[in-house]
Order: structure tokens, then C-alpha cells, then sequence
């Protein structure tokens, strides 16, 4: 389990201030526009930077004193960071191999070959799909029970974001017991995957909800300025003036169906939440 | 500690072209050169070399991944003093033989009491590994070398001064020659390796208290 109890990081005018849990067997989602503090939040739970206020821990054990033992049950996958480009993916298999008592070799390779990352090349002259696919590759090759994972699918087409979240999705299914903290602008990379996301703006969480309830309980409610006036507002969670009227962001999108027949009801989606929490419309 | 030592040589093999020049050179130094120049040559650069993954690391934001790998900071620290010494002790070792076949070539008689001064080669040039490691970690590997420039300069003014306040004679130097030669050479290797070890210890300290207070 991972828990972040009123974390707080600084730097400079930048604010982190945040709490969340991530209990066994789940599949938590960040996201937030870029600059959020998506990333200082995966570095402070792995232990990388040090918080200004607040405790982070990993199964019960403070981030900042995680043992090797510790670690050989987290795989991480990072946006700007994995091993030197200077080496082949046959050094990288011998690296493992010593590294992590439960490496499974086999299941690597069958990978890596499926993904046609050249075992001889070196990393450099990957392309930034290749490099992503394996970074993932990397982090889930040693039965990690939790899996932390830093935009993992940022800056890539179509094809290369299906392959990984692919990758994910087995690994879930081959690992019960498995949670994951993924982080990503691209939200529809997380509804498939996710069981509850945290949306994460200017440093602090200011949404959570489980994936289910969000893409069936939220709605934008779209509507004229006379039907704005008129509308019971106690289940409006956020409002935007728009062009034809009003939108507004719902958790009850029921209870609007069946009072407001006539409003235009669009449901609900993760980058709806974004835009309208975070007055990004 | 093995996986990162596997990662290291593995690093090192990357560049195993500059390597293999290296070696060659050392070979045709030590033909043409009289004495163990070879075997001082070849324990700098291997030293030279094991320091020089530290910048691999560092490279391209290495470190943040490689800190979320299964050893502690501590740990990786205490990997790169071990790692130094094994690469300066094997490159010596080949220095050794490399010296010992050179001369049987050249029909010089192998004398093993040379070999603790040879031997007192290895903790006189680590000792530029414990200096070097926690400059590299504390400025990384552009930094570092300006912070090395520095204090040797600081070195060489101390040095300019003193002499300067002893007076122009070179007495005092030249007392600590005379007691030098006076010394055996196992007394020499001792004392060298003692120096070496201790400043060492301090350098690791030093290295470890700046891995555990570095943000990545």
C-alpha cells in the first residue's frame, strides 16, 4: 500500500501539497496538465526528493528509508530516466538478472522480441516508442506487487500507447494481487485502466473518484442562460459561461435526466473533469 | 552491489575500443620506457575509468531511474570505492606482468623486492579516486574537474607559500627526502595503504552523507 499523508514540496513558487492512498490490488490514475506536480509526486513517493512537510510510504515503510529489499517489489517506469543509452538490451538483461532475484528472464525476452526492441542495439539509437516499451518492459520483468509508473505513454502514437497499456493490462491480469500508480496527461489512457483517478492541479488534488462512478454517475450539462437560472445547482460541481449559455459539471447526472428532460446531458469523462475543475474551457 | 558492478563493467565494455588503445599504448610505453612506468599508468587509468561511470550514471538523468533500483544509496556509494579498487588492482596486476615479461625480454633479472614499491602504487593512486568520487557526486562530472583544478591550485599556492616562509633553502624538503630513502620499502607500502585507507574512509563518509542528501 502506498500512503501520502499531507505531503508538501517546494519549489520556488510551486507548491505540492497533497494527500493519497493507494490500498493492494489497485490501479490509481494521476492527472493533471503538465506542470501539475505529477511527477514531483512519483518522486516523492519513490523517495527521490526529499518532502518539505508530510510522510510518504511504501507497505508501511517511510519512502526515504526504503531498503534494496523493499525495492525489489516496486517496478518503476519513468518519463525522462531509465538506464544509460549506452547500453544493449543484452547488458540490461545481465544487469537484472543480478539485481532482482525474481527477474524473469523468459518473459522478458518473449517481450522484448514481440516489441522488436533489437537485443544488440543500443539504447540511443531507439526510437522514443522503443525507449518507452522498454523502460515499462523493465519494470514489470521482475513480479513487482507494485508497479509505479511516470507518464508512461507521453509523446507516443497511437500504436506505441496501445502496445504499453497493453503490457499493463496483462500484467494485471497475470498479477492479482498487483497495484499500480500511473501518471498521464492523456486521459484516455486511464479510463480503461484505472480503478480511481486523482486529479492533481497546481499542486494539489482537487478530485477523486473510482473510474466506474466517474464515467457513469459525471456529466457536462449544457444548457441556455433562462434553463441556467432555473436549475436546482445542488449537484452542479463546477460551471463554465459558454457561447449558447451554460455547461456545468455533475455527479448526479440521474437526478438531471429525470428533473431536466430537455437539457442536453453529455457524459461524463476524465478530460471533461479536467477542463471544468480546472478552468481549463 | 553485483548488479551494479555488472552495470559498471558493462559500461566500461561500451567504450572497449578506447580501452584496447590504452592497453596498447601501455604495451608500447612499457617497451620503450625503462622502469614501472607501465604498471603506474595502467592503475591511473583503469582508476581514471571506474570514476568515470559515475558521469554514465548521471548522463541523461540516469540517476533518478537508478536510484529506484534495489540497493540504497549507501550501497551504491560503497560500490564505486570497491568498484575503483578492483579495476586499479586488476589494471595493476596486468601492469605487473606486463612489467615482469617486458623485462624478461629484455634479459633484466626480476627482482621482488621492488615489488612493495610497486605495490604502493595502487592506495597512492586510489587516492585520486577518493578525492574524485565525491566531487563527482556532490558536482557531477563537468563541475567536478573545475572543483579539482581549484584545489589543486589552492595545493600548489600552500606549497609556494611555505617554502617561501621557510626561506629559499630547500633543508626542510630535502630532510624529508633523506628520511624517506631511509625507510624500508614494506614501511613505505604500509604507511602509503594506512594514509590511502583513512582518507578513503573519510572520502566515503563524505560520498554518503551527499548521495543521502541528493534530490533526484
Amino acid at each position: 500500500m502506498v500512503r501520502v499523508e499531507k505531503l508538501v514540496k517546494n519549489y520556488g513558487d510551486f507548491r505540492l501539497d497533497a494527500s493519497l492512498e493507494i490500498p493492494d490490488g489497485t490501479v490509481s490514475g494521476i492527472v493533471g496538465k503538465n506542470g501539475a506536480g505529477k511527477s514531483t509526486m512519483i518522486k516523492a513517493i519513490l523517495g527521490l526528493i526529499k518532502p518539505d512537510g508530510g510522510h510518504v510510504s511504501i507497505n508501511g515503510r517511510e519512502s526515504s528509508k526504503l531498503t534494496g529489499k523493499d525495492k525489489e517489489s516496486i517496478g518503476v517506469a519513468l518519463s525522462d530516466s531509465g538506464f544509460s543509452s549506452y547500453l544493449r538490451i543484452e547488458d540490461i538483461i545481465c544487469i537484472l538478472r543480478k539485481m532482482y532475484p525474481t527477474f524473469d528472464e523468459a518473459f522478458f525476452r518473449k517481450n522484448c522480441e514481440v516489441q522488436r526492441l533489437a537485443f544488440d542495439k543500443r539504447i540511443k539509437e531507439f526510437s522514443t516508442g522503443m525507449r518507452a516499451k522498454l523502460r515499462v518492459l523493465v519494470a514489470i520483468s521482475h513480479k513487482s506487487q507494485l508497479l509505479i509508473m511516470d507518464e508512461p505513454t507521453s509523446g507516443l502514437d497511437i500504436q506505441a500507447r496501445n502496445d504499453i497499456l497493453d503490457l499493463l493490462r496483462q500484467y494485471l491480469l497475470a498479477n492479482d494481487n498487483c497495484s499500480i500508480l500511473i501518471t498521464s496527461h492523456i486521459s484516455s489512457d486511464l479510463e480503461g485502466l484505472c480503478d480511481d483517478i486523482y486529479l492533481l492541479h497546481d499542486g494539489k488534488i482537487i478530485f477523486h473518484e473510482d473510474t466506474d462512478t466517474l464515467l457513469d454517475s459525471y456529466a457536462i450539462l449544457k444548457m441556455n442562460e433562462d434553463t441556467y437560472g432555473k436549475l436546482d445547482k445542488s449537484h452542479v460541481l463546477a460551471t463554465k459561461k459558454e457561447q449558447f449559455g451554460y455547461a456545468c459539471f455533475t455527479d448526479e447526472k440521474r437526478f438531471y435526466a429525470h428533473k431536466y428532460p430537455d437539457i442536453v446531458i453529455e457524459n461524463g469523462s476524465i478530460d471533461d473533469m479536467i477542463l471544468m475543475l480546472t478552468g481549463g474551457r | 552491489m553485483r548488479g551494479l558492478m555488472e552495470k559498471d563493467l558493462r559500461l566500461i565494455f561500451t567504450r572497449k575500443q578506447t580501452v584496447l588503445v590504452f592497453i596498447v599504448m601501455a604495451l608500447i610505453m612499457g617497451m620503450s620506457m625503462d622502469g614501472s612506468f607501465v604498471i603506474g599508468y595502467l592503475t591511473m587509468l583503469a582508476t581514471i575509468v571506474a570514476i568515470g561511470t559515475v558521469s554514465y550514471d548521471e548522463y541523461d538523468n540516469g540517476f533518478a531511474f537508478l536510484m529506484t533500483l534495489p540497493f540504497d544509496r549507501k550501497t551504491y556509494v560503497r560500490e564505486k570505492y570497491l568498484f575503483c579498487l578492483i579495476m586499479a588492482t586488476a589494471m595493476w596486476c596486468i601492469g605487473a606482468v606486463l612489467y615482469f615479461v617486458i623485462n624478461t625480454f629484455r634479459g633484466i633479472p626480476s627482482d621482488l623486492s621492488e615489488l612493495p614499491l610497486l605495490v604502493s602504487i595502487i592506495p597512492t593512486i586510489y587516492l585520486s579516486a577518493a578525492i574524485m568520487i565525491p566531487l563527482q557526486l556532490k558536482y557531477g562530472s563537468e563541475k567536478s574537474r573545475i572543483v579539482l583544478f581549484i584545489i589543486f591550485g589552492i595545493f600548489a599556492i600552500l606549497i609556494i607559500a611555505a617554502k617561501n616562509v621557510v626561506g629559499d633553502s630547500d633543508i626542510p624538503f630535502i630532510k624529508l627526502e633523506e628520511f624517506l630513502d631511509g625507510l624500508s620499502p614494506a614501511i613505505i607500502l604500509l604507511t602509503l595503504a594506512g594514509i590511502s585507507a583513512l582518507i578513503s574512509f573519510i572520502s566515503y563518509l563524505c560520498s554518503v552523507r551527499i548521495m543521502e542528501n541528493k534530490e533526484f
